[in-house]
């Protein structure tokens, strides 16, 4: 009996033995240097996939995936359901703990970091009455979201998110006025996000107060991710049109945002200009595609004019005409090539080739562009950088004020003020039709009609035409829309010479100002020369006041105008750009007249 | 923390259940004494009959009754019990289960990076922990120890060196469990403290400056304190306090501030963030719009947890009570008629002589966003019982998630707007200040008051339970209440030592340890049992028994739809399934209602003395479980003697 057992016991050692051999070879841990390891160890750097890899090493997430004992998935999943339990029972100080916990367990799935702040910053802060407490449960889920990019510094999709969070949580919910105000005063987040890379110092982050913008911040966090991606790191689970296009549109939502809050000057302009500068950069971007080739949404004019050159040649070596080659879709050349002169046939087969590559790239082009609404944005930014379209927006938000402190008088000339701008700019920007604020804009014509106390508006009133495109849904139909997009394009165009001229016609004329200017003075000399009467500084006062007529003007009007909780700052800091102004004007003219 | 219908019931009510008694404790308590000694001596006569013969087998179970009760009982001699502990306990100390302290200790120290002290209540996060952490620990060290032992003496043979001092049974089965009643004591005191000064360092901080002061027209200070643990506070100083002030209530604590002559200031340590509030709860009734009772309150649309079969007892079981009965919140709409009245009992000024404190966790919900930095209206109302009088209403901002502690002034207006209020009120009203005493007015012969919540802003809604609301009628210290949450500890340490024990009578080590460990895994779901019999008696889909479940789980189909089986595989399963879950179900009735007292570091941890009837019910369900437990074991060992 007793060797029988022996027996038994050298089996299992010879077979512990056995198994120890395999072990060794896969799981040996490296020792430092290069080859060293086992299999998986090398597999593990090939990969790219060791921890240190991955991301920032957590100690308490090795202890707890330790202390699991290879159990980690009945862990998760238990956790998961107690994370659950607690958000049922309103338990919200277990639920972000057992968040934790569930990110100590699982922290290089993408999906816990996505899935659990999204449920924090969007469904759990909904359950709180407080608007306070809503932003602090916004900021907790960015904050889960920033720790899970810490964590994986290969995952661009997660920056990604968090720019999206800061961008579309704060500002396009219900609490956007209250999150907005409440991020830029947050000085504890903004230190948090300086030290996790974010120039929230910069100007770049800053909104028009000088404190920090949510959508401004938003857009850094996504430009962290562009060039996470630009150094080699591929875009995963994303497409990267989608990727690449929340950048620019957060300035544009920026731009918005302060137009909505009562910001229409020259920072509003100065906004648009940076948003249509971002949206034209996104333009000239490569962005990859389902197919094999990448593509750069603001080249297709440059296919377009590419494709008609290529087919001029072709049409002279084939002798075809092909009428409407161009408007068909995937056109086959091949056949027409053979029929080319033999010296020439392997020119046209060339050609062939190149237009049906340029034409595979252009309805690429043209489809991701109509997937974005590409040149709807590209117009828009630039319509809405022009001084006219401040104006006609300021013109409308006073009309609005007065309208609602019931100073009739005013808001209706204002309203008739703001109607003539808004016709003129829909002449040179059709597309504007199609934006929301067209629908605002039928909103005050009705709030005008009311103050009139008219149904019927007056037979030469400016925005008539638009009025009636509207239509009863106030939405313009799909067709004339159709057709605005058509003509939009040499309306643009014409409306850029316009400006050109109109910026040549003002520095002639600035020109001929100083010319007449210096002509007066050398005047003044003589005369003083002569009568030694000390009239320059009323008469250069006056020259520079008239000079400077429209400027002064347009920043008085603005002090009027504080959005409802910007009030104090405001104040504060409309008068300090008001003065500053006129002075240096002022100063200057002095300067070179003495 | 919201209490369940269980929660309210005194010691009488729990064991007696009034009107309700197939619900009681006791009936329970009977049915399964009853049950579990007529299924041991059936199990014992089967087993001596398969032995000895159908006769001679009831002859040996009816001679183990006759020496239970004449010999073994009587002659249990408490010198020996405590002899055979005090075995037990150097055995179970010699078997190094003091690392167990040591253990929790280092589980003390690393808590700190899985518990965050910039959550929104530190306090009980870590009192929450430290107390389930004890919890699990001890229970653990409970299924060790008692799992082990006896069966060692069996296969070491060293019983019978025991067995034949002479020492009965009785003495051998209650010193083991003695003895390491006392182990697990000894353990319980040092984590106790450790917890204590966890909890008490954990939440400890200082904020060391002040930000920013500035001196009102009328001479009071307020400023902010610095940014410390992810808060900051501010104060008040009044003129005439000499220079004394309190920071607002941030995070569950606040602070003194002190500023002395020369301007500094200076900010004391944490303050009110461990107590534990008596609670004097009233009973509640809510009003509809229109002004007629209701049952419950408006339901707006909150998840619901599926618990709360357990408080219906043997009801439940035998099918008379059907479907949880939980509290939940209960709205009231604002702007109308719509309100919750609470009657509170024993009112009066001597419970009550600076001011009635009333302390209220209410929910509030919007059905349109409004002002959104405004936060919802509610009012306070005080009303007597019978007459219609009525005092002003008091108006408060819903602080949600918190305990917002209003006050009650002892001295209020009286709402005298119609005649029969003014003709009753005659008499009471102070002519200076037209105020009323709240005791003679509103208070009535019983001691009882009514309180009224209403919201104020029409379309939105407020939410109150029964133990949202309540009367502060005082508080005890932390420290007591932490000792009566590691006292529940120690009852369920007992109970499953007494299980373990038993266990071991009839099973060796291991496999009683794991028995031990079904039976408190059992405790634990018990809930879960009762819901999926719910609905499988409703006739509701909802995933089934164990077998139906499985066969989803694996077609991958969900929980609500028909079960996607041919007919009579379908009805076969449904049956067996059946069969299944009430026997799982009749067990985990017979088990002891763990979740419940672990349940009471609830109570710790949200601040709520934990009162005397649940520590009495815990203690007469334990005494009741280790009764058993002692006779089950001592018929087990008797036969083993017998058969040895």
């Amino acid at each position: 009996m007793r060797t029988t057992a022996l027996r038994r016991k050298l089996i299992y050692l010879v077979a512990m033995l056995a198994m120890l051999v395999p072990l060794f070879l896969l799981g040996q841990p490296s020792s430092g240097s290069g080859d060293s390891g086992g299999q998986l160890t090398e597999m593990r750097n090939r990969f790219n996939i060791a921890e240190s890899d991955l991301g920032e090493i957590s100690p308490a997430s090795e202890t707890m995936k330790l202390a699991s004992l290879g159990m980690r998935g009945v862990a998760a999943t238990l956790l998961w359901n107690k994370a659950h339990h607690y958000k049922v029972a309103h338990e919200w100080d277990r639920y972000k703990a057992t968040l934790n916990n569930i990110s100590l367990l699982q922290p290089h799935f993408d999906k816990v970091w996505e899935h659990q702040a999204h449920n924090l910053a969007y469904n759990v802060s909904t359950e709180f009455d407080d608007y306070r407490q809503r932003y602090e449960m916004v900021r907790e889920g960015t904050e889960f979201l920033s720790k899970g990019v810490r964590q994986n510094r290969n995952a661009p999709r997660l920056v990604w998110y968090t720019g999206w969070f800061y961008g579309s949580k704060m500002g396009m919910s219900d609490e956007k006025i209250q999150f907005r105000k409440l991020f830029s005063d947050d000085e504890v987040l903004h230190e948090k996000l300086l030290e996790e890379g974010i120039a929230v110092d910069s100007p770049e982050a800053r909104g028009p107060y000088f404190k920090p913008d949510n959508w401004l911040v938003g857009r850094l966090w996504l430009r962290n991710g562009y060039d996470l991606v630009d150094s080699g790191v591929k875009i995963r689970r994303q497409t990267p049109l989608n990727f690449y296009e929340t950048g620019p549109k957060w300035r544009i939502k920026h731009a918005e945002a302060i137009e909505d809050e009562g910001v229409l000057d020259e920072r509003a302009q100065n906004a648009w200009q940076m948003a249509a500068q971002d949206w034209q950069e996104f333009g000239e971007r490569s962005v990859p595609t389902t197919a094999a080739f990448t593509i750069k949404l603001g080249q297709l004019d440059e296919l377009v004019r590419l494709k008609a050159l290529r087919l001029e040649e072709f049409r002279k070596l084939t002798g075809e005409e092909m009428p409407g080659i161009e408007n068909q879709w995937q056109p086959d050349l091949i056949p027409y090539a053979k029929k080319a002169a033999p010296e020439d046939r392997m020119r046209a087969m060339e050609l062939a080739d190149q237009i049906m590559d340029i034409e595979e790239r252009r309805v690429k082009t043209e489809g991701y562009r109509n997937q974005i609404n590409y040149p709807y944005w590209d117009t828009l930014t630039q319509a809405e950088q022009e001084e006219r379209t401040v104006k006609a927006r300021r013109l409308i938000y006073e009309a609005e004020k007065a309208n609602e402190e019931a100073e009739l008088d005013k808001a209706i000339e204002l309203y008739e003020q703001a109607f003539a701008v808004w016709a003129e700019i829909f002449d040179d920007y059709p597309i504007l039709t199609v934006d929301d604020s067209a629908e605002d804009l039928m909103r005050s014509i009705r709030r005008y009609s009311v103050a009139i106390d008219s149904e019927e508006l007056a037979d030469d009133f400016p925005l008539a035409a638009f009025v009636e495109m509207m239509g009863t849904y106030d939405q313009v139909s799909s067709e004339a829309y159709e057709l605005v997009r058509k003509t939009q394009k040499e309306r643009a165009e014409k409306r850029k010479q316009e400006l050109a001229e109109q910026e040549r016609e003002r520095e002639r004329q600035a020109a001929e100002e100083m010319e007449r200017e210096r002509e007066a003075r050398q005047k003044m000399k003589e005369k003083t020369e002569a009568t030694k009467m000390a009239d320059e500084p009323d008469k250069e006062e006056a020259s520079a006041d008239e000079a400077n007529a429209d400027e002064p003007m347009d920043n008085e009007a603005e002090v009027d105008e504080p959005a409802a909780e910007e009030d104090t700052e405001d104040q504060e800091v409309m008068p300090v750009v008001e003065e500053v102004t006129p002075d240096a004007e002022v100063q200057s003219e002095l300067e070179s007249s003495l | 923390m919201t209490l369940q219908p269980e929660d309210f019931w005194s010691f009488y009510e729990w064991l007696f259940r009034p009107n309700a008694f197939l619900e009681s404790a006791l009936l329970q308590g009977i049915v399964l004494f009853v049950l579990a000694i007529l299924l041991g001596l059936m199990v014992g006569y089967v087993i001596s009959a398969a032995r000895y013969g159908p006769s001679e087998g009831f002859y040996a179970v009816a001679r183990v009754v006759r020496d239970l009760v004449r010999f073994d009982l009587p002659g249990t001699s408490p010198r020996r019990i405590v002899a055979l502990a005090r075995l037990a306990f150097k055995e179970a100390i010699r078997r190094k289960v003091l690392f167990v302290v040591g253990l929790f200790v280092v589980g003390l120290l690393l808590a700190g990076w899985y518990l965050n002290p910039e959550s929104d209540d530190p306090a009980r996060l870590y009192i929450s922990f430290v107390l389930t952490a004890t919890n699990y620990l001890i229970l653990a060290l409970a299924l060790f120890i008692s799992a082990f032992s006896l069966p060692a003496d069996i296969k070491s043979k060293t019983i019978y060196t025991i067995v034949t001092k002479p020492v009965r049974a009785t003495e051998i089965v209650l010193g083991r469990m003695l003895g390491f009643v006392a182990v697990g004591t000894m353990m319980l005191i040092p984590m106790g403290f450790a917890s204590y000064l966890f909890v008490t360092r954990g939440i400890r901080h200082t904020h060391l400056e002040v930000t920013e002061v500035q001196e009102l027209s009328s001479g009071r200070l307020e400023g902010e304190t610095d940014y410390i643990a992810g808060h900051r506070h501010t104060f008040s100083i009044d003129p005439d306090s000499g220079g004394r002030g309190l920071t607002d209530m941030v995070r569950g604590h606040r602070h003194y501030v002190i500023r002395d002559e020369e301007g500094n200031f200076e900010i004391g340590p944490v303050a009110d963030a461990l107590k534990a509030r008596i609670p004097s709860y009233g009973d509640i009734q809510f009003y509809d719009r229109q002004g007629n009772p209701q049952d419950a309150g408006i339901d707006v649309g909150n998840e619901k947890i599926a618990e709360g079969y357990g408080n219906a007892g043997i009801s439940r079981l035998v099918g008379v009570a059907k479907g949880p009965r939980r509290i939940e919140h209960g709205y009231v709409e604002g702007g109308t008629l719509g309100m919750a009245e609470f009657t509170f009992h024993n009112v009066d000024a001597n419970q009550y002589p600076i001011r009635i404190p009333l302390d209220m966790s209410i929910r509030a919900y919007r059905s349109y966003k409004g002002d959104i930095e405004t936060g919802i209206r509610g009012s306070i109302t005080l009303k007597h019982p019978t007459k219609p009088i009525r005092s002003v209403p008091i108006t408060f901002y819903v602080d949600e998630y918190t305990v917002d502690e209003q006050t009650i002034p002892l001295r209020i207006e009286p709402d005298v707007s119609d005649a029969a209020s003014e003709e009753m009120l005659a008499g009471l009203v102070d002519e200076k200040d037209g105020t009323v005493d709240v005791f003679d007015a509103f208070v009535d012969e019983q001691g009882d008051m009514i309180v009224q919540i209403r919201c104020l802003d029409s379309s939105q809604y407020l939410g109150v339970t029964k133990s949202g609301v309540y009367l502060r009628a005082g508080e005890n210290s932390f420290a007591w209440n932490l000792t009566k949450a590691y006292i529940s500890i120690w009852l369920q340490m007992t109970m499953v030592i007494a299980f373990g024990v038993m266990f071991s009578t009839f099973l060796s080590g291991p496999v009683a340890m794991v028995a031990t460990f079904v039976c408190v895994l059992l405790g634990f779901s018990a809930e879960q049992v009762y819901d999926t019999r719910y609905y499988i008696d409703a006739g509701i889909e909802r995933g089934g028994g164990p077998i139906e479940s499985m066969i989803r789980i694996l077609k991958q189909d969900a929980m609500t739809t028909q079960f996607d089986v041919d007919e009579v595989a379908g009805k076969v399963i449904k049956t067996v399934d059946a069969g299944i879950v009430y026997s799982l179900d009749a067990i985990a009735t017979a088990l002891p209602n763990l979740p419940k007292m672990v349940g009471t570091a609830e109570y710790a941890a949200s601040g709520f003395d934990i009162f005397g009837a649940l520590l009495g019910r815990h203690a007469a369900a334990t005494l009741g479980y280790c009764i058993l437990a002692f006779l089950v074991s001592y018929f087990f060992l008797k036969s083993r003697e017998i058969a040895a």
